[in-house]
């Protein structure tokens, strides 16, 4: 634990939250800044300068949303949302103020940890859409337009390169409709969702393994969708 | 109803009398003036039966009028000095009264006990609802408050395997309640009609996936066939909700039979009516509980079955009733139960072709 894998700012008001997030991504090597109320929690992501923030969306003297727009106003880091609420509108709001992924409460640790593992990386890798991508039999090259399946050239419509360069921006992160479709198609379109779900199923009938059961490009119910990418070796 | 107008009522009166004079005039040559005033009455009984007491009175008042101008000699004229003729009068007008004031009375009492129903029936959801908190947390949380205690008492005295076993059992117990209390919340926002729907350009294959990805631990023991045709069209929908009612089709399938059967999900446009199944092969209900099992959990009933039991499908019954849509079971020759529900068709919005590229 010489060198911390990066500090991570805790907004949450929840002591006994904090204590197991404390532990688990302690246990992870992350060095951990607390803030108990969102207030303090603007100071605090000024003052610790962290590498990225996890905000509960439910804090008793602000909304969640202020203080992710307030850190989106001088800050590109890396913004986590914990929403108790069931309802998705909550979480989208949240997304489209500028936060990068969420997690519902409950919530197990490991799954957490996959977010913040996936954000930080995104950071290393500024741009997302530079490099080569792989998964399943796919490979990715963004910056070329080229797209392959076991080698064999998959031809993609300019449009079709356009979704996957916006989703692998947020390589394992989620992107909201209406992030893809102002991205993609422009802010006039920011509603038409059916063209997401046209657009998508073309995607998966060209680069899924099982498009029926798609692992890469995955649906986030209500909310928008994620490309999951193997590792780079 | 007597608050706001009833014009339909009065229009109905005219209406009424206008036909009775027609029949008056056909049975002119051969009945007596009596019989024809009887015809009238008719009139007057039913508008008072259907219509507010306005209408009824209109119709006393138009009737007699009409019967005394067009058949009372000297006819096309109005000569109600003669006693016989105000006496009919007299008792249309009574009639009308009479049979309108029954006819309130009746329907006021009908209002009373239709809203008596509905107390009864919210009173016998939240006793179900608060009968299946304890049924189904009441494990869990023991389980929880032993374990955790163990753990937190005598942990370091324990074999590190076994410190891991409690501890997987805590968190699986609680993932199990939190679902539950997510279901208990869910029917509560439900029954209490707090649920808004945001509608929006769904894919069922898209549901479908990703609900089967969110129960493989549930269905890992089941085969599962997915079957969906493929022209299914899009569907306007609240996702994440009609992702709850297939999610709880399918656990409900998962919970309720043998380890090693197939569960099918399928789904297709029929006619007007987008229409998804989920089919199991676990010997099936008893004939009665075909029709019932929806409504399971709303006769109160939380016996028996695993957690959540009735719950799950009262909740996807729900959110499908929400969209316009119905659900509803039929026994499946083969021995098993076929749980579905239908959504209203909508034809999608269509999308600008992409130019073709080279």
């Amino acid at each position: 634990m010489a060198d911390a894998r990066g500090t991570i700012l805790v907004i949450e008001d929840e002591s006994e939250i904090r204590r197991f997030l404390r532990a688990s991504l302690g246990a992870e090597g992350y060095r951990v800044a607390e803030s108990a109320t969102g207030r303090r929690g603007m100071i605090d992501a000024g003052t610790h300068k962290p590498d990225m923030a996890i905000v509960d969306l439910g804090l008793p003297d602000c909304d969640g949303v202020e203080v992710i727009r307030a850190i989106r106003e001088w800050s590109s880091m890396p913004i986590l949302v914990l929403s108790a609420r069931a309802l998705e509108r909550a979480k989208i709001e949240a997304l489209d103020a500028g936060a990068d992924d969420y997690v519902t409460k409950p919530f197990a640790v490991g799954e957490l940890l996959a977010r913040v593992r996936a954000a930080l990386r995104n950071v290393a890798r500024p741009g997302g859409g530079g490099r080569v991508l792989s998964f399943g039999r796919t490979s990715l090259d963004l910056e070329r337009r080229k797209a392959s399946r076991d080698g064999a050239e998959v031809r993609l419509t300019p449009i079709e390169f356009r979704l996957l360069g916006a989703l692998a921006r947020r390589l394992g992160m989620v992107a909201t409709h209406r992030q893809l479709l102002t991205e993609v198609w422009g802010p006039t379109h920011a509603a038409d969702t059916h063209y997401l779900r046209i657009y998508m199923k073309q995607l998966r009938d060209k680069l899924e393994d099982d498009p029926a059961r798609p692992r890469y490009l995955v649906t986030d119910t209500g909310i928008g969708y994620r490309l999951l990418a193997d590792d780079p070796p | 109803m007597e608050a706001k107008r009833d014009w339909a009522g009065y229009v109905w009166a005219a209406v009424a009398t206008g036909a009775c004079t027609a029949a008056g005039f056909a049975m002119r040559s051969r009945f007596d003036l009596v019989n024809i005033a009887m015809v009238y009455l008719l009139a007057v009984v039913v508008i008072a039966l259907r219509h507010s007491r306005g209408a009824a009175i209109a119709a006393a008042v138009l009737c007699v009028a009409t019967f005394d101008f067009l058949f009372v000699p000297p006819e096309g004229a109005f000569s109600i000095d003669d006693a016989q003729y105000l006496l009919t009068f007299a008792i249309m007008l009574a009639v009308a009264l009479v049979i309108s004031n029954l006819t309130r009375n009746v329907r006021r009492q009908a209002g009373e006990q239709a809203a008596l129903a509905v107390e009864a029936e919210t009173e016998r959801i939240r006793s179900a609802l608060l009968a299946s908190i304890s049924h189904d947390l009441r494990t869990p949380l023991a389980v929880m408050t032993g374990a955790s205690s163990t753990l937190a008492e005598h942990g370091e005295r324990l074999e590190a395997a076994e410190r891991q076993a409690l501890a997987r059992s805590v968190f699986e117990q609680s993932r199990e309640m939190s679902a539950h209390v997510a279901k208990v919340l869910q029917m509560t926002r439900l029954e209490t009609g707090a649920m808004q729907i945001e509608r929006d350009w769904v894919s069922l294959a898209e549901v479908s996936a990703s609900v089967l990805d969110r129960l493989s631990t549930t269905l890992a023991g089941h085969r599962v066939m997915m079957e969906l045709a493929t022209d299914l069209p899009l569907v306007r929908v609240d996702a994440g909700l009609i992702e709850q009612a297939l999610g709880n089709l399918l656990e409900n399938a998962a919970r309720h039979t043998p380890a090693g059967t197939v569960v099918r999900l399928m789904a297709q446009r029929q006619g007007g009516e987008i229409v998804v199944s989920v089919e199991d092969y676990g010997g099936g209900l008893p004939e009665g509980d075909v029709e019932r099992v929806f409504a399971k959990f709303h006769r109160g009933s939380v016996e028996g079955g695993g957690s959540g039991m009735g719950l799950g499908l009262a909740i996807s019954r729900s959110i499908v009733r929400l969209h316009g849509g119905r659900a509803w079971a039929e026994r499946v020759p083969a021995g098993g139960t076929v749980f579905r529900f239908a959504l209203p068709f909508e034809a999608p919005p269509t999308m600008p072709a992409e130019p073709a590229t080279s």
